[in-house]
């Protein structure tokens, strides 16, 4: 089992990354519309219609796989962005730097989605329960550590700034999720979220299990893109660069 | 105190800040003005009704005196960064935590204190009735340190870039979600004639957390910050 660090080891520079990236992009990318497309077509016709809600259930398809995205996202953020202030890998810090626009991207879908199904079944588009709060927190969040990294001058400085507002986010999103949940229940405990993922008909199911899977392919797909053009741009002064755009120039 | 020593440098650095802000006696103003200004706009936009304004006041008062410390978090690094006293203070023997703890220890006594003398009188504007009123100050009295500590650490984050102002403010605002949260419980269940303790409990419960993590983590943010 030895060769697992090593291959990780060797991933970690940017060059062998570039082409791992290279090679992957495509397969993540053409799965993921695979996937999409199958899981699109589960939900949006072969799905029954839901006893209560009608069609309006079947946003549910775009709307849990992007919120746990949005959740997934800054945990692999927070991940990158701890062995970027730990060890100062340059590869960590392109990737947490480059996961945040995608998790604001994944959050904001999942806001949006949420307030259009809310609208029809809940007679609101926007209500302040604890879950659409601590949403829109992280979407703060996530927005704030793009802006903290675009604020300064030397992208790996910013980038190692912004990793520990991440982490500083891990620590204070529970305080905030659960703060807001008590604050709501304080209030008004009525609004209830209608049903749960494990009281879901199987043909309602298997849909949502293949959208989740293409989220993640897209994500994977995603990622992959932009690091690329990251660490082209951060190590353009760099011979294996170099080399590339002469070879690709031809 | 022997000079040099770890008290003496703690002593040093308080006496430093706090004389410098005395020097600059209209800055501590400003806050507190922008704070009275802000409170005064409210009754405006919400109609002169009294019971309106008395039930909103508390968190009222509570986000402006946030907004307030926000405007003022700026102070906190930039003039010693500019200076070069920043850098001499990351040189020093002492650790740089404690120093820190010193400086916004400082910052706090320097503009939140002016905002807790002057909160409850913002809240008596809006009627908020004398025993919440008790229980605001108790609760902005734990809140602000929080705050002052929650800021500190975002503020050295951003201590190397140039325009920080509404950075700060969309880093700061989310994560300062509790404490609004809790502040404002605690007033409104004192309003209403229920226990308070229990919120401001929490308060003191994540301020003693703070106290001890949040210098050590200004520290590491301002090396992250300031070294290139």
């Amino acid at each position: 089992m030895k060769w697992i660090p090593l291959w990780m080891h060797r991933l970690s520079s940017p060059p062998t990354f570039y082409r791992f990236a290279t090679v992957m992009r495509p397969w993540f990318m053409a799965l993921a519309v695979i996937l999409t497309a199958v899981g699109l077509y589960g939900g949006l016709v072969t799905a029954p219609a839901d006893y209560q809600q009608g069609d309006a259930f079947r946003i549910i398809y775009i709307h849990v796989p992007s919120a746990e995205m949005s959740l997934f996202v800054y945990g692999v953020m927070a991940a990158a962005g701890f062995i970027a202030v730990v060890w100062r890998l340059k590869l960590a810090e392109s990737v947490a730097m480059q996961s945040a626009p995608i998790g604001a991207a994944f959050t904001f879908i999942t806001l949006v989605t949420g307030s259009l199904w809310g609208y029809p079944t809940w007679g609101t588009w926007w209500t302040w329960d604890a879950r659409l709060t601590s949403e829109l927190v992280l979407l703060f969040l996530y927005l704030g550590v793009i802006g903290l990294y675009h604020a300064f001058e030397d992208r790996r400085q910013g980038a190692r700034a912004a990793s520990f507002l991440v982490l500083v986010g891990v620590i204070n999103l529970p305080i905030v999720h659960y703060s807001v949940k008590w604050w709501n229940t304080l209030h008004q405990g009525t609004t209830v979220r209608l049903f749960g993922a494990s009281k879901i008909e199987g043909d309602m199911l298997w849909p949502l299990l293949v959208m989740m899977g293409a989220v993640h392919l897209y994500w994977a797909a995603s990622l992959c893109g932009r690091v690329r053009t990251d660490l082209l741009s951060l190590e353009s002064g760099k011979q294996w660069v170099r080399d590339l755009a002469q070879r690709e120039g031809r | 105190m022997r000079p040099g020593s770890l008290s003496a440098a703690c002593a040093a650095v308080l006496r430093r800040d706090l004389l410098l802000a005395w020097r600059r006696r209209g800055d501590i103003a400003l806050p507190v003005l922008y704070a009275l200004i802000v409170t005064t706009l409210f009754p405006f936009a919400l109609g002169p009704n009294d019971d309106l304004l008395a039930r909103v006041a508390g968190g009222v008062v509570l986000v402006t005196v946030l907004l307030a410390m926000l405007l003022a978090f700026d102070a906190l690094f930039r003039p010693d960064l500019e200076d070069g006293s920043l850098e001499q203070l990351m040189l020093a023997p002492q650790p740089l935590a404690l120093m820190l703890g010193m400086k916004i220890l400082a910052h706090w006594l320097s503009t939140a204190l002016p905002l807790i003398v002057i909160a409850p009188m913002l809240a008596s504007m809006l009627h908020l009735p004398a025993h919440a009123n008790a229980v605001l100050i108790l609760a902005l009295l734990v809140a602000t340190p929080l705050l002052s500590l929650l800021g500190a650490v975002l503020v050295a984050l951003t201590a190397g870039t140039r325009r920080s102002g509404m950075l700060l403010a969309l880093m700061l605002l989310p994560l300062c979600v509790p404490v609004v949260i809790f502040a404002a419980g605690a007033v409104s269940a004192a309003q209403q004639g229920l226990p308070w303790i229990a919120p401001i409990a929490w308060l003191g419960a994540a301020l003693a957390l703070l106290l001890i993590l949040a210098p050590l983590a200004c520290a590491a943010a301002l090396r992250i910050a300031v070294d290139a």
